[in-house]
């Protein structure tokens, strides 16, 4: 787990927006996205996940389950991690449960084209373990 | 002898026509009386004449004429001049030489009856100067009138030979001068004032006259010459009953003695007529003029020693009344000498007083006698400039020896100007420095006044100086300390939708100094409010500058904390370790308009009050703690929760504004409760009564208030007017959220336009004003189950670029039923629909 944004001395209005807690499960790591996404602290966000996420990782879930609020911000700070984890060869993964908020964004903007957009956790955890798995086997 | 008064004798100084005019019948009876006894009188002189029958050695006519003027006036005359001639007619050869001698003999009475009246005689001869003058003017001068005439009439009528005229002369000037000393003296007393004597004064008299009597009757039958026996009983009568018992003694002996010369008697049977004359004369004169004299004198005696004796009585009513008068004299100087002394004490007790209350006020006086160049300063004034009271003489140099060189150069140039204008007058007050002799400067306040003599000189000056260090130093700090404070103070509070706020900050007229009282409101990211009221003890500048601490860490701490314990606690936590245990109370409080819960904590001040409407008031007085600064307490602070309906009323404030003098804060509480429910729905106007009511125009403490209540949006299109900066959009989504809940707006909905407005509101944020600050407009209207959302700017847009660039208006056009753009020269409006109820584009979305 860790804080993000609590450098309020810089913008203090951003830190009570959002949280990144971070589940290291060796290969795998888990960033729940707490609370609230929006120009004023997409750069924060996208700083404490990248901070977050160890290099060891090889699949990465970025579970927006209890995110309230994300916008086009959010959607750019997706986009550019998924990049940045590519050029790492890593993968990453999307999760928002049917009929959230977010889930709509994602939807409207055609985002899960680019990035696997799961509904549930579980689903996600699996279907990386899967890619993992092929992963290797694709490269051993 | 009366205590009467004794006039001098005045007969009216009126003619004979003016006497007989004023009472006709009166003065013809006095005349014809007077007439009479004229008549009478001289048939018995007659009887004793010596010579020729008609000159006798005592003539009672004459004297019964002088008394008759003295008495009736001198208009008797005619009575006497009839009278007279009638006398004379029958013994005289021829009628001339009888009228001749009747004008004598009335003549003469009458001129002696003149002469006395002009020396002021008195007929009670009760003077020995009457006496002189009876004797004198009425007896001897007056009758050498009659005797010339008569012994002349005889002489040229043939009657006597010439050398017979002496002889004839002398008897008739001693025989008329007989009769005024004789006669005149016994009439006189019977007209005097009626005699009170007792019978046995009366008997007494009586004998004496009859002892005077026989005396002279029997000194008259012997021829031994033993006449004079008679003088001692004449002197007892003048000593006894002095003029009224003297006269009609001497009468008797002179009437006696005169009837033994006419016959020969006794001491007369010898000699020749001449010898006989002589003896009897010189005895009717020593009869005469010592009981005429010795009446006299002891009259005079006794009135002196009455007119003694009354002295001597009115001498001692004088002096019992003068001694009254020095005694009460003596009183009076005592007491004055008690009051001087009294008035001494005081003026005393006085002076004490005023140079206690000059170094009380730290008020010198001072006193400049100008033409001798003289001054005089009181004790306190010599304290004030830093030397022992009355140390050293003191002259106009001397004095402002010690004060600043620039203001010596005011003072001088005020005193000239004073001076030169020549009149009594105040001069203008003056502000200076002094440095003392111990290098410490002070500030004084000079008031001065100039006296001025008759013709304009200058006299005296007078004046007070005040010692204003401190109270220039506390002006300076006051001063300060308020400007801190207001700029400590919220100068306006957020407008937060959904929220109606009001403060009022009332400092203390009575003091001064400024007071510790402050509040605040922060607006929080997640679209609540905190709310923060507080009291640091204490006045001025200290207090301030805590207070600006104190309010600055709750803003950090209530951005960092989400529980209200928790930023007391750490406010706590502040005072005690930074701010050197400054004792001070507060009430955190944060208000969720989104679920109108208000949570917080209270550090020992008066509680928070909540009117619900109708229902009436209650102060919420759980989670009390101690207040910040105050040891020996554990840091233990509870969170109160409770829920703030629509259309209640949350009040704070501080403690000035229920405490009042002479009442408990118990009391001050309820009586705030009593008015708040029974106040009307504004709240600014609300406020305004509470404070008029609670406080009134004399505010002895401070007092801050600060109320909250929330209020349905929905009733209302939102409009907002926001910075456009990115830090807005959190709370503004908090706003937004709301609104659409309370319009019933689906979840689903809501968060469509939510998302919708925020991309809209980031495209403005981000590209509207480049570095410049601009206004961020968001209008929500519902209108017919469609809201309306308007967002302008005043700005350009710049071209987008980045990433996601184009999400953003994907987002909203997916979002929205409709989305208008209209950009210009002032500015960019985008307007977008989205209806309640049907589907959308967004529903159309998520069903693929």
């Amino acid at each position: 787990m860790c804080g993000c944004g609590a450098d309020f001395r810089q913008d203090r209005k951003v830190s009570e927006l959002a949280r990144v807690e971070a589940e290291d499960r060796g290969n795998l790591c888990v960033i729940r996205l707490h609370g609230e996404v929006d120009i004023s602290n997409d750069r924060e966000v996208l700083a404490a996940i990248e901070t977050a996420v160890p290099h060891s990782a090889l699949q990465l879930i970025v579970d927006l389950t209890h995110t309230t609020y994300l916008d086009s911000a959010g959607l750019a700070l997706l986009l550019r991690l998924a990049e940045r984890l590519q050029a790492r060869r890593q993968q990453m993964l999307i999760v928002a449960p049917l009929g959230s908020p977010v889930r709509t964004v994602l939807e409207l903007t055609g985002l899960p084209r680019v990035i696997p957009l799961e509904g549930r956790l579980e689903d996600a955890v699996r279907e990386s373990e899967r890619g993992v798995r092929d992963g290797r086997q694709e490269s051993s | 002898m009366g205590s009467g008064e004794r006039t001098p004798l005045k007969t009216r100084p009126g003619s004979l026509a003016q006497t007989f005019r004023s009472n006709p019948l009166s003065y013809v009876g006095k005349t014809l009386i007077v007439a009479f006894a004229y008549y009478v009188a001289a048939r018995l002189g007659l009887r004793v004449a010596l010579i020729e029958r008609n000159v006798t050695p005592l003539w009672p006519p004459t004297g019964i004429a002088l008394v008759a003027f003295l008495v009736f006036g001198r208009a008797m005359w005619p009575g006497v001049a009839l009278a007279a001639f009638a006398v004379n007619l029958p013994i005289n050869t021829n009628v001339l030489s009888a009228a001749a001698t009747a004008a004598g003999n009335t003549f003469a009475p009458l001129v002696a009856a003149s002469l006395l009246i002009s020396v002021g005689f008195r007929r009670d001869i009760d003077r020995l100067w009457d006496a002189v003058h009876i004797v004198f003017l009425g007896a001897l001068l007056s009758t050498l009138i009659s005797a010339s005439v008569g012994a002349g009439t005889l002489v040229l009528s043939g009657a006597i030979s010439a050398h017979e005229f002496p002889a004839a002369w002398a008897v008739w000037w001693t025989g008329d001068a007989m009769g005024v000393l004789v006669v005149a003296p016994f009439l006189l007393s019977l007209f005097q004032r009626p005699w009170s004597g007792s019978l046995r004064e009366r008997t007494e008299g009586a004998a004496l006259l009859l002892l005077v009597a026989v005396v002279s009757l029997l000194v008259m039958n012997t021829d031994r010459g033993l006449m004079f026996l008679v003088i001692p009983f004449l002197g007892w009568t003048a000593w006894r009953f002095q003029q009224r018992g003297a006269a009609p003694a001497a009468l008797i002996a002179v009437a006696i003695a005169s009837w033994a010369a006419a016959h020969s008697l006794g001491p007369f049977r010898q000699g020749t007529l001449f010898e006989r004359m002589i003896t009897l004369q010189s005895f009717d004169a020593t009869v005469a003029f010592s009981s005429l004299f010795l009446a006299a004198l002891v009259t005079e005696r006794m009135r002196d020693r009455e007119a003694l004796e009354r002295a001597a009585d009115e001498l001692e009513v004088r002096v019992t009344r003068r001694t009254a008068e020095l005694s009460a004299a003596n009183e009076l100087l005592k007491r004055e000498i008690v009051e001087r002394h009294e008035t001494d004490q005081r003026l005393r007790q006085r002076e004490g007083q005023l140079a206690e209350a000059q170094q009380a006020a730290q008020v010198g006086s001072w006193e400049w006698f100008i033409p001798e160049n003289r001054v005089s300063w009181s004790d306190e004034m010599f304290r004030i400039h830093g030397f022992l009271p009355q140390e050293f003489p003191l002259t106009f140099e001397k004095a402002v020896e010690q004060v600043a060189e620039d203001d010596v150069a005011r003072i001088r140039a005020n005193v000239k100007a004073a001076l030169e204008r020549g009149r009594g007058q105040h001069l203008p007050d003056i502000e200076y420095r002094i440095v003392r002799p111990d290098g410490v400067e002070r500030v004084l306040r000079g008031k001065a006044k100039l006296s001025v003599g008759a013709n304009g000189e200058p006299l005296r000056m007078i004046g007070t100086v005040q010692d204003v260090t401190e109270s220039k130093m506390a002006e300076r700090e006051h001063r300060i300390a308020e400007t801190l404070q207001r700029s400590l103070l919220p100068d306006r509070l957020p407008e937060i939708p959904g929220v109606l706020l009001t403060a009022r900050y009332v400092p203390a007229t009575s003091d001064m100094e400024i007071g510790g009282d402050w509040y605040d409101v922060v607006q929080l990211p997640d679209g609540r409010v905190g709310l923060a009221i507080g009291d640091v003890a204490g006045h001025g500048l200290r207090a301030a500058s805590t207070m600006g601490q104190m309010r600055m860490a709750l803003r950090v701490c209530a951005l960092e904390e989400r529980s209200p314990n928790r930023v007391v606690t750490r406010l706590r936590h502040l005072v005690r370790g930074q701010l050197d245990s400054e004792f001070a109370t507060l009430v955190y409080l944060v208000f969720d308009p989104d679920s109108g819960t208000v949570r917080f904590a209270n550090a020992g001040h008066p509680p928070p009050l909540v009117v619900r409407g109708r229902e009436g008031a209650t102060y919420l007085e759980g989670g009390l703690g101690p207040p910040l600064g105050a040891v020996g307490f554990p840091d233990h602070y509870l969170d109160v929760t409770y829920h703030l309906a629509a259309g209640s009323t949350l009040f704070l404030f501080t403690d000035g504004l229920v405490e009042r003098r002479g009442a408990t804060i118990r009391d001050g509480l309820d009586r705030l409760k009593a008015l708040v429910a029974a106040s009307d729905e504004d709240l600014e106007a609300i406020c305004d009564h509470l404070l008029f009511e609670m406080v009134g125009s004399d505010v002895s403490d401070d007092v801050a208030l600060l109320a909250l209540r929330p209020v349905l949006l929905a009733s209302e299109p939102l409009l907002l007017r926001l910075p456009a900066e990115p830090y807005v959009l959190a709370s503004f989504r908090w706003t937004l959220r709301r609104w659409l809940r309370e319009i019933g707006a689906s979840p689903q909905i809501a968060n469509d336009i939510l998302i919708a407005c925020g991309e809209a509101c980031a495209n403005v944020i981000q590209h509207a004003y480049g570095a410049k600050d601009g206004l961020l407009e968001v209008d929500l209207v519902l209108l017919d189950g469609t809201v309306e959302v308007t967002v302008r700017d005043r700005g350009a847009w710049r071209p987008s670029g980045g990433r996601g660039a184009g999400y953003g208006e994907r987002l909203i056009r997916g979002l929205m039923d409709s989305v208008d753009v209209n950009s210009g020269s002032e500015g960019t409006v985008v307007r977008m629909r989205r209806r309640l109820q049907a589907g959308s584009q967004g529903e159309r979305a998520r069903a693929r």
